[in-house]
């Protein structure tokens, strides 16, 4: 009794089970109100150019912040990426032995999430631009640099070798065979990194690293929900539009495409990339200038507590067990919502034009939406803690991988499933078999990837009460207890490397199955 | 309506589907009374597969009537798919579902009948074994090949498996687009066979074939040329002379 490969799909829906059970009991009455005119306000957002000005001036902050954020993760998951490629090391020096030690070593910025990076910082340097723009570079910069280099490692060397065989020196024929083939991936992968970094730019927001995000926080906190709308649909134009120019992008420099001919593929296109990626750094410092970012500023450093006189009895006494359970029920309940109601929602809305527009409508709604802010939201109708934190975390990758559902869906052969429609099978059991069948696989993977980078994330709805690991370290950071969140960041660090490598095998297993 | 019983299977009056520069079909009448075997002639791009996928209800035309079993088509969405229900199609490139088994392949034809429960346990159990290793014995395959996945079978299995799908279905109209394009003769002969033994009223078919010299267990003969029909007649009038007009190149000399 194996189930079948779109079952299988479908199996971390059956979380829904439990949660209709334990979710009415924590219903309260009093917030129906609030969510109505919450809801309301959707359609009625605040047209007051006052109100709108100060939104878009925001909306202009977080861009910059995004924009800057992403680029200084770019440059340094170049240098980082080449400096841990094996290739590039057994070419410069024949040893592959520091490439190992600087991955293992990038394994930790990557596993602190963008917050709590953020949040560090502004201890220590106070508030400035430049906080949220170094808490989006340092942790996508790690991501970036292990990316390049699985990009770099996995590249056939039969050009590096020729080049090196006819005498080129090392560091020239590292950039000339590998640096063309490489620059498709980067480009695709620091796209997405782009879309990323926007809503990462947004997120810290919330948590007052200025911009829109902290605009957002404030209209729901006085419960404005005109004004919180009217800086919703403007995120929204933005996101969909960076979304759209993206992909146009992908479309027109990476993938030439069944009808183009080959010599129109990558290698002409690469003189417009270059430029592009060229005009970027002007545009930075431009941005850079408007926002008032002074990396020198970075330098002035408050007097750190020394760690030996933390009281580390106290920090032991935590309720660790709790704390990581909680941490790790929170990440599956999340991951198991967002994995299995896309496709869900998906076959529920097939056979209905409207829906599935209206879909993809919500899906951009959980991907701009701050998970904090959700579970702001949902505090207002129901008790804090880990379920009411898992649905706010899994609302905002539910729209992440049901756009990555929706979009694979359109992309995949249709045949199979017409052929079912063809012999008078419902839309809703003809996209089941005929096409969730090839997809359920990759999608698997994907939702593992997408398991891990929740355990990640899971940190951002801390304020959504007892959530583990996640509530404790904005509580010891708003109590400046440092021995504590020392630890609490070492716990969520290790956490997620263990997640990080369960989550590759996972991923590993479903491809290879495909 | 209907001429008097029997009620034909498939009835296209006056069908017409144009094409970019010239009608992909004009003018098509054609009756498949229960029991007919219609073999559907004609050379590459002469509208044989669009009009299949008028008569499987893939393409709406833009003028005539389609009639499968004496009723157009069914305005609401049940009936409609009640209707597509009866009609079989044979596929090209067979659009089996390669991450399924066989059984489970045989049994996604039955997803017409089928309500959400069974459509979901068939994704985890072996369902009505029974009928499956029927179809499977009808088309000369072993029934142990039932728990097997589509991708480990052989291309004459996998053709196999196809049709004893199509059996799976209970259709009363059969149709099929060149299924033997891609065997070799004698494999097509024999599966050839298979699929006319299964026409039998009240079931009819009609098949696209790119060989006239399959012709033989064939009632009717239909040659089609540039979207019109050229003759429609008994399979076994068909000649020489018919075919060189039918795909073009005629000798001089020859044209009856």
């Amino acid at each position: 009794m194996k189930p079948a490969a779109p079952l299988l799909m479908l199996l971390p829906a059956l979380v829904l089970v439990p949660l209709a059970v334990l979710l009415p009991p924590m219903v309260h009455v009093g917030g129906w109100e609030l969510i109505g005119s919450f809801a309301v306000a959707a359609v009625t957002p605040s047209l007051d150019p006052v109100v709108l000005a100060s939104l878009l001036a925001g909306l202009g902050v977080t861009a910059g912040m995004a924009l800057l954020g992403w680029a200084g993760s770019l440059v340094l998951g170049l240098l980082l990426g080449a400096c841990s490629s094996r290739t590039v090391w057994r070419t410069l020096t024949g040893s592959e032995l520091p490439a190992e030690l600087i991955r293992r070593l990038l394994a930790l910025p990557r596993a602190i999430h963008e917050l709590i990076w953020g949040l560090l910082l502004l201890q220590l340097v106070g508030l400035q631009p430049a906080v949220a723009v170094l808490a989006i570079a340092l942790p996508f910069g790690a991501l970036v640099a292990r990316v390049l280099s699985d990009l770099l490692d996995a590249l056939p060397t039969a050009n590096l070798e020729a080049l090196r065989a006819a005498g080129a020196p090392a560091p020239a024929a590292l950039l000339t065979a590998l640096g063309p083939a490489l620059l498709p991936g980067v480009l695709s992968y620091g796209g997405y990194r782009l879309e990323c970094a926007l809503r990462s730019a947004t997120l810290l927001g919330v948590f007052g690293l200025g911009g829109l995000g902290t605009d957002l926080k404030l209209t729901l906190q006085s419960l404005e929900f005109h004004e919180l709308w009217s800086g919703l649909w403007l995120l929204l134009a933005v996101m969909l539009a960076l979304e759209g120019g993206i992909s146009l992008l992908r479309r027109r420099w990476l993938v030439p495409g069944r009808f183009v001919l080959a010599r129109r593929g990558v290698g002409e296109r690469s003189r417009e990339m270059l430029l592009a990626l060229a005009a970027l750094v002007p545009l930075c410092v431009l941005v850079g200038r408007a926002l008032g970012v002074d990396p020198a500023a970075l330098l002035h450093w408050q007097p750190l507590p020394g760690l030996g006189d933390g009281d580390w009895a106290a920090t032991a006494a935590l309720p660790w067990p709790r704390l990581v359970g909680g941490t790790l029920l929170l990440s599956a309940l999340a991951a198991s919502l967002a994995v299995g109601l896309a496709p869900l929602l998906l076959l529920l809305v097939a056979p209905l034009g409207w829906a599935r527009r209206g879909l993809r409508l919500l899906w951009a709604l959980g991907r701009l939406w701050p998970p904090p802010l959700s579970a702001l939201l949902l505090l207002f109708v129901l008790e804090p803690g880990v379920i009411t934190a898992a649905m706010a975390l899994g609302f905002h990758n539910l729209g992440v991988l049901g756009r990555l559902l929706l979009e694979s869906a359109d992309a995949t052969d249709p045949a199979a499933e017409e052929a079912l429609v063809c012999g008078g099978s419902g839309p809703r059991l003809a996209l089941l078999y005929g096409r969730f069948s090839g997809l359920a696989r990759p999608y698997l993977a994907y939702g593992a990837y997408r398991a891990d980078v929740i355990l990640r994330e899971s940190v951002v709805v801390g304020l959504a009460g007892a959530t583990g690991l996640g509530s404790q370290l904005l509580e010891s950071l708003s109590s400046f207890a440092w021995d504590q969140l020392l630890a609490l960041v070492t716990a969520y660090a290790l956490l997620t490397l263990v997640g990080e490598d369960l989550s590759d095998r996972a991923r590993r297993r479903w491809l290879a199955a495909a | 309506m209907a001429a008097g019983p029997p009620t034909a299977v498939l009835a296209l009056r006056g069908i017409r589907v144009s094409g970019r520069d010239r009608p992909r079909l004009e003018d098509i009448d054609l009756t498949l009374a229960p029991g007919e075997r219609v073999a559907l002639l004609g050379a590459s791009g002469a509208g044989k597969s669009t009009l299949l996928a008028v008569a499987n209800g893939l393409l709406a035309p833009e003028a005539g009537t389609v009639l499968w079993e004496g009723q157009p088509p069914a305005r609401s969405r049940r009936g409609r798919r009640r209707q597509q229900a009866r009609i079989g199609t044979l596929w090209q490139d067979l659009r089996l579902i390669e991450e399924l088994t066989v059984q489970q392949n045989l049994n996604a034809a039955r997803l017409a009948r089928w309500g959400w429960p069974r459509a979901l346990l068939n994704l985890l159990l072996p369902l009505e074994t029974d009928a499956c290793a029927a179809a499977l014995r009808a088309m000369d395959l072993d029934p142990a090949l039932l728990e097997r996945p589509v991708t480990a079978l052989s291309g004459g299995q996998r053709q196999r498996v196809a049709m004893a799908r199509l059996l799976r279905q209970e259709p009363t109209l059969l149709l099929a687009d060149e299924p033997l394009a891609s065997l070799d003769p004698r494999l097509a002969a024999e599966l050839l066979a298979l699929l006319l033994a299964q026409a039998v009223a009240p079931r009819a078919l009609l098949l696209s074939l790119h060989r006239p010299d399959l012709l033989d267990g064939f009632d009717r003969a239909v040659g089609l040329k540039d979207g019109r029909v050229l003759f429609d007649g008994p399979a076994a009038q068909v000649n020489a002379a018919l075919l060189a007009d039918l795909y073009g190149g005629t000798p001089p000399g020859v044209r009856p």
